[in-house]
């Protein structure tokens, strides 16, 4: 410790005795411009200020010269869009397809589900009598009944009493043969009879065509044909019975079993009709799916795959989605549609996303910077202009000067300057001022707005300085008037005024950002950072948009701390005894 | 006939403006500066209308010559008009009435324009010197802007002339470039006697120049001032409340009391004699540096009276031990007591 003073004094001794006011030796004394610029550098708040401006700067201007994209382009993106074609299910319900001119009520068909159920032959609806026969569980054969007779058993006579016809002698013998064996049907020159046994009598029923019933799909290469009865008979009982060609009407129908499906080919080899357990309706009725599509419909179903491509006869190929609910698929067709890219998330092409008008928000928070940025600049230029020279000539002049411009002043702050500026952005609105004229004249009002305040500032300084005797010493020494105010006084207001200037650049960014967001200021589609955060107009962007609106809250607080950080930084600086 | 208020005051100002009461000066070539009642009225203006209600009289007729080459004192106490003298001499503000005659011409027929080429002529040094230089400016340009606007050099000559002044003024020409703030006070006021000296005067006000510097100090800014006016030939009117240092440089004191010169007189005269009772109580209270000697101190009693409203009679009978009752009444008449000796006091009236 002593030695490290007794050296420390020491140097001092050495050093004293070089001291010398010459100016090698003295430490360079700096200009006041110079000490305030190292005063400001020292600040750290200061240039967190700067670094944020400079920031804002390059990001405006340097990035928005970058952007590949406009500040209006609206961008579009690919997207899927689905349309439901159709319904697929797998049948389980029985069908009737009926002989034609006959009907089956809906409380016979009732009936015959009953007499499914119940397993009877036999069954009754509206006095007609009905028989079923169950080839297998998907396929029943309905017939209906014509009375033949009764027959009563008197002892062991069998006695047929006939309803009208006159019965042949054979078939009676039939007849009562089929009954002594107790057979319920019997076949007599190619027509079925039925039996119904009661305690006293037997009736005897001969058996029409009627209707099949059947689980199977009958679908047609062309929509108008109807199911035919002879047609579908034949081929159920063609699949039955595991031969392949059968003939309706003089054609001759050859059927393939492919993987479940039955194929259908009339006599020159075309698909004449396929049948399946698959019911594949379309959803509107002038949509008719081909063989060849249904056929597809159902491989693509049983492979469980989700997206197909179908080409179509012309050769188009057209994409479908099918997916399953049970035991239903729906048949959606894709669509490939360009959309305005709303809100689209963060993206190599959109960094920060896009916004409700599908505009990329980086770009236009670059230039948005741009604008907010310039109208602060020319702003605060315009009303510092204006303040000096009339502050300057109210304050140095005084007198009638100071009383009539001190008076314009306090008429300047008696106007409510947001009712004024919305009025005169709807009356803008109303005459369809062009976006670049409007910006113009937003510019112009808010320095109009601003300038009392610059004024007031300059007009008391210029007093108080005017008295100072340095002043008096330019009057004393006879120097012109102008080099009085541009050398003497101006440089002394300076200060103030460049940190006024700094913390009004802020306040006003604020007002183009209120005013924008009011939407009487910058209109759409030029971007400011008011009028993005504009586009939040309901909690539900507000909610689930953040991307959109945050980022130029951001930029507005960032540059409006930065100048602030700048002003306070300054005034610290030019006035270091005011520090703290 | 009946005024207005507003007429009548505007009669009682016409009045004071055109107040022709004094004797037109006789100028003598002798003398640089011829001052003869000397009036600055400042109006107090009051209430809603503002309007005038009185004026401080600041410097209430005053008359003294000021011979070339020579210094004369002003002293007085705080607020009795010295500097007010000293701005009304310079047109820094305006006379009420009164003729100042500077070299045989009556200075405030000068218009603006002819004025402004005869500023070089009257300078002024300032009581401040730390408000007294423009901060944003250095030194350089300080002292040499008025030099080139009123081309008192050539431009090849204006360089080596600021150095010279410079040096004149103890200043090193190094100093040029740098700032106010960078100077003490006595730097300070160099820089002011050299922004002054720099136009070459005939005349110089110097108002109060050395009473914000410290002791050491202002003995060097006197000395400086009396070397440059032996160089120079410099006529000073030197303004003051100390007397030691009027004493100094001063060849003939003049001592102001509420606007009026009191006494005024040779600087012999006035030390050995003197003659006012306002003066001897000043006189009184200088500072002897010997602890023996027993000083016989006249101690005023009150505060100088406002001079809005300035007592009757004799302004000073308010404080003046030897107050008689005619003091209270009539304005004393100046009196030459010997050789230019004149003092305004009812003691010597005859």
């Amino acid at each position: 410790m002593m030695s490290k003073e007794n050296s420390n004094y020491k140097k001092n001794v050495e050093t004293k005795q070089n001291v010398n006011l010459d100016d090698e030796q003295r430490i360079k004394v700096l200009s006041p411009t110079m000490l305030v610029m190292k005063r400001f550098i020292r600040n750290r708040l200061a240039i967190t200020g700067i670094v944020f401006i400079i920031g804002m700067f390059l990001f405006s201007f340097v990035g928005g010269w970058l952007m590949p994209y406009e500040e209006d382009q609206v961008f579009t993106k690919y997207e899927e869009m689905y349309k439901v074609r159709g319904g697929i299910t797998v049948n389980e319900e029985l069908k009737y397809i009926i002989v034609e001119d006959k009907e089956f009520p809906l409380i016979a068909r009732s009936q015959f589900v009953l007499a499914v159920a119940e397993e009877q032959e036999l069954f009754e609806s509206e006095g007609k009598i009905y028989v079923q026969e169950k080839v297998d569980d998907d396929y029943y054969v309905i017939y209906g009944t014509t009375e033949i007779g009764i027959s009563l058993q008197i002892g062991k006579d069998i006695n047929i009493s006939t309803a009208g016809e006159i019965l042949s002698d054979e078939f009676i013998t039939n007849t009562i043969e089929a009954i002594k064996t107790d057979v319920v049907k019997f076949e007599y020159d190619s027509e079925l009879y039925y039996i119904v046994y009661g305690k006293k009598s037997n009736v005897i029923y001969r058996l029409n065509d009627f209707a099949i019933s059947t689980r199977n799909i009958y679908n047609y290469q062309i929509q108008e044909i109807q199911n035919d009865y002879e047609f579908c008979k034949n081929a159920e009982i063609t699949i039955r019975s595991n031969t392949s060609v059968f003939a309706v009407a003089g054609t001759e129908y050859t059927i393939d079993n492919k993987d479940g499906i039955y194929e259908i080919r009339d006599n020159d080899n075309n698909i004449y009709a396929i049948i399946t357990r698959y019911q594949m309706e379309p959803i509107y009725e002038d949509v008719f799916f081909s063989l060849r599509f249904k056929e597809k419909l159902k491989d693509i179903i049983e492979e469980g795959t989700e997206k197909f491509t179908y080409i179509e006869d012309n050769g188009e190929e057209i994409p479908y989605r099918i997916y399953r609910q049970n035991l239903q698929w729906t048949l959606e067709h894709i669509e490939e549609t360009y959309l305005i890219d709303e809100y689209g998330l963060s993206s190599p092409e959109h960094i920060m996303g896009t916004d409700g008008h599908g505009m990329d928000i980086l770009t236009r928070l670059m230039y948005g910077g741009r604008i907010s940025l310039r109208i602060g600049f020319i702003v605060v230029l315009i009303s510092t202009f204006i303040g000096i020279v009339l502050g300057g000539v109210a304050g140095y002049f005084g007198k009638f000067w100071d009383n009539l411009i001190m008076r314009v002043v306090d008429v300047f702050n008696c106007i409510p300057s947001l009712p004024l500026v919305i009025i005169l952005g709807a009356v803008m609105d109303q005459t369809r001022v062009p976006p670049n004229t409007r910006l113009n004249i937003l510019m112009l009002i808010l320095a109009l707005l601003g300038w009392p305040g610059i004024a007031r500032m300059v007009r008391g300084q210029t007093l108080s300085l005017r008295e100072q005797e340095f002043m008096t010493a330019t009057e004393a020494t006879g120097i012109r008037v102008s080099k009085r105010i541009f050398k003497h006084l101006i440089p002394n207001i300076i200060p103030q005024l460049i940190v006024i200037c700094t913390l009004s650049l802020g306040g006003v960014i604020l007002t183009e950002s209120v005013l924008s967001f009011l939407g009487v200021g910058v209109k759409f589609p030029f971007a400011s950072w008011g009028n993005i955060i504009n586009a939040v107009s309901n909690a539900h962007v507000m909610a689930n948009y953040l991307f959109v609106w945050i980022p130029a809250g951001l930029c507005i607080l960032i540059t409006v701390l930065g100048f602030n950080f700048i002003g306070d930084g300054l005034r610290d600086a030019f006035d270091p005894k005011m520090k703290r | 006939m009946k005024m207005t208020m507003n007429e009548k005051q505007e009669q009682k100002r016409k009045e004071l403006y055109i107040d022709k009461s004094y004797t037109p000066i006789v100028h003598d070539e002798e003398n640089i500066l011829e001052v003869n009642k000397l009036k600055k009225y400042f109006p107090v203006e009051d209430g809603m209308l503002q309007r005038i209600v009185g004026y401080v009289k600041a410097v209430d007729g005053i008359s003294f010559k000021i011979k070339k080459g020579t210094t004369m004192g002003l002293v007085g106490e705080s607020g009795c008009g010295k500097t007010t003298v000293g701005r009304a001499l310079l047109r820094l503000i305006e006379k009420t009435s009164g003729e100042v005659i500077f070299e045989g011409k009556e200075l405030y027929d000068y218009s603006k324009k002819e004025l402004r080429a005869l500023r070089p002529k009257i300078q002024i040094i300032f009581q401040d010197p730390y408000s007294s230089l423009s901060p944003r400016l250095p030194i350089r340009e300080i002292i040499g802007e008025a030099v080139r606007e009123h081309k008192i050099v050539t431009s090849e000559e204006y360089d080596d002339y600021l150095d010279q002044i410079m040096e004149d003024c103890g200043l090193q020409p190094y100093h040029k470039d740098r700032y106010p703030h960078e100077f003490s006070g006595g730097q300070r006021q160099r820089i002011c006697i050299a922004r002054a000296l720099a136009l070459n005067p005939d005349f110089v006000v110097c108002d109060e120049p050395v009473s914000a510097l410290d002791v050491s100090v202002q003995a060097q800014i006197i000395n400086l001032l009396m070397d440059l006016q032996k160089k120079f030939n410099l006529t000073y009117l030197f303004i003051s409340h100390d007397l030691s240092v009027v004493e100094h440089i001063s060849n003939t004191i003049g001592v102001m009391y509420l606007g009026e010169i009191v006494e005024y007189g040779n600087k012999a005269d006035i030390f050995n004699n003197p003659s006012h009772p306002y003066t001897k109580a000043l006189f009184s209270a200088i500072p002897v540096p010997d602890p023996t000697v027993e000083i016989n101190r006249i101690v005023m009693e009150g505060t100088p009276p406002s001079p809005m409203n300035p007592p009757s009679g004799c302004k000073f009978h308010t404080r003046c031990s030897y107050c008689m009752d005619i003091c209270k009444t009539k304005v004393p008449e100046v009196i030459v007591l010997e050789n230019d000796h004149v003092v305004a006091c009812h003691l010597y009236d005859k």
